[in-house]
């Protein structure tokens, strides 16, 4: 019984749920505060991105649908909506290196701002896509492209550090 | 390494089709949703705090930087704008004084007979895209879905959720938003104005109403209303005015001087354009409207605000061919910038009302 609890403290998704829950509270606190060019900048974003670029897609695809859950309890959209986005923000992520022959530092870094700016994007066609359409403006390319630059800047911190989350065992 | 991977592919259709299923029942405006927002609710809270706390002043060292000049301005500009206001505010407030009393005489609702609760904001929305603030009062409060929330200047938005502690307000300038207003046009031509009471008193025909005009003069920059007057259109000319030894002004404005009201539908369009009003009957009895007209809150059984709350002013008129009416753009009263502490009428319309 202790070893499964062990077990279950140590896991990767119990990591990435506390680590998660530490960035949601900088998205809802510091972040939301600092907006450059009037855009909040988006921890959560960068984080399933990284997630995708460092792990691939199928892991990937679980840590965003995980981080998009808990970002949707603070969010006042559907509840689910940025689960689906997240999750597919990292799954398009983790496609990336694929695209290139030998992916280093740098090009894991476009990608994760790249995958960062589609992601951004995705977010108001979700929600148009359940009835609040009022978002799918000419701004959504203003917000797109400011979060791809902030992500580009701090995606290197981000990569090690879902490297350390998503680990699949700390020990050995 | 397939065995793994096959279990996460279920796992990833688990968690989407759970993402699915949640939209839907949340879009059903299903009660178990708001428990699990509430539930994750009460183990982020501490977390939120704690974090706040510690990025208090690197958020601060940031508005320094970013925004001292324009905090130097804007502390200008307002005591500009407190001086310009001062004296206009006696007279608002006289007027404003004045309407209440006439309201409640005939037995019309007015806002001072509403309750309402104080609260603080105490965070946006952690998104690019919604336009809501968060504030600490909440069901306990007697707040519900819908009311109305203003601050000292006007509308602000409404109450889209509701906690034990707290509710979440949706802005005007959400897309989401909408409301009926109504836009009172102020019309260019000055009213005829009879000076010998006699002459008016004769301009009447058959006995029907008494109308007994008060003592006290005042000015007032409003258009077609003068207060300490009697101001009656010549359409509804048929009433005796009594008036006693004093022989004060009677003002006769001329046909269709009086500001006339027009209903249409406020929407907001996000943080970077103005909100607008739609739905403006382009009939010849509302004339030209004109910028600067100001738009207020139309009310109504079905409105989930009250009538006569302050929303903004028209700043452009775009007019569209046939019978579509203008579009008119707004510039709101309240900033939504910089909003600290707002009231939330304890209003219900009477078809929500629920009779014990």
């Amino acid at each position: 019984m202790s070893l499964r609890f062990l077990r279950f403290i140590t896991s990767r998704w119990t990591r990435l749920v506390l680590v998660s829950s530490v960035l949601l509270a900088m998205q809802t606190t510091l972040l939301n505060d600092m907006r450059p060019f009037g855009v909040m900048a988006h921890v959560m974003v960068l984080f399933a991105a990284s997630a995708g670029v460092v792990y691939g897609s199928e892991i990937g695809a679980l840590a965003g649908l995980i981080i998009g859950l808990m970002y949707d309890s603070v969010l006042t959209t559907p509840l689910g909506l940025a689960s689906l986005v997240l999750g597919a923000t990292a799954y398009i992520a983790g496609v990336f290196p694929y695209l290139v022959r030998d992916s280093s530092w740098w090009s894991k870094i476009i990608a994760v701002a790249m995958a960062s700016a589609i992601g951004e994007i995705l977010f108001p066609v979700a929600q148009a896509m359940v009835g609040y359409s009022g978002w799918v403006q000419w701004r959504v390319l203003t917000v797109a492209l400011v979060v791809g630059v902030v992500n580009l800047v701090f995606a290197p911190v981000m990569l090690l550090l879902t490297k350390w989350t998503l680990k699949e065992t700390l020990v050995g | 390494m397939s065995v793994l991977s096959a279990k996460r592919k279920r796992a990833i259709a688990l968690l989407s089709l759970t993402s699915i299923i949640l939209i839907t029942l949340d879009l059903q405006g299903s009660a178990s949703t708001s428990v699990l927002r509430g539930t994750f609710g009460a183990y982020f809270r501490p977390i939120e705090g704690v974090a706040r706390v510690v990025t208090r002043p690197i958020s601060n060292a940031w508005y320094g930087i970013t925004h001292y000049n324009d905090v130097t301005e804007e502390n200008n500009l307002l005591r500009e704008k407190i001086a310009q206001q001062e004296g206009a505010a006696v007279a608002a407030a006289a007027s404003v004084r004045l309407s209440q009393e006439l309201l409640a005489l005939n037995g019309l609702p007015t806002l001072a007979g509403i309750n309402s609760v104080s609260a603080q904001v105490i965070g946006d929305s952690p998104s690019n895209f919604s336009q809501t603030v968060e504030i600490n009062q909440g069901s306990d409060s007697g707040i519900k879905v819908g009311m109305p929330v203003m601050n000292a200047a006007g509308l602000v938005g409404k109450i889209t959720k509701t906690f034990t502690r707290r509710s979440i307000v949706m802005l005007i300038t959400d897309p989401e938003y909408a409301l009926s207003v109504k836009v009172i046009n102020n019309p260019k031509e000055s009213p005829n104005v009879i000076d010998d009471p006699e002459v008016a008193a004769t301009s009447t025909s058959s006995t029907s109403t008494t109308t007994t005009v008060p003592t006290t003069q005042a000015t007032s920059n409003i258009p077609g209303f003068t207060p300490g007057a009697t101001t009656i259109p010549l359409n509804t000319i048929n009433v005796t005015v009594s008036i006693p030894s004093l022989a004060p002004t009677l003002t006769v404005p001329v046909s269709g001087a009086l500001p006339v009201r027009e209903t249409g539908m406020l929407e907001g369009r996000g943080p970077t354009r103005v909100p607008i009003v739609r739905f403006i009957d382009s009939a010849q009895r509302f004339g030209t409207i004109l910028p600067g007209a100001p738009i207020v809150t139309s009310g109504g059984s079905l409105s989930l605000a009250p009538p006569d709350i302050v929303v903004g002013t028209v700043t452009k008129v775009s007019d569209r061919l046939g019978t579509a009416g203008p579009i008119l753009e707004i510039n709101l009263v309240a900033d939504l910038t910089n909003l600290s502490f707002v009231r939330i009428l304890l209003y219900q319309p009477i078809t929500e009302r629920v009779t014990p």
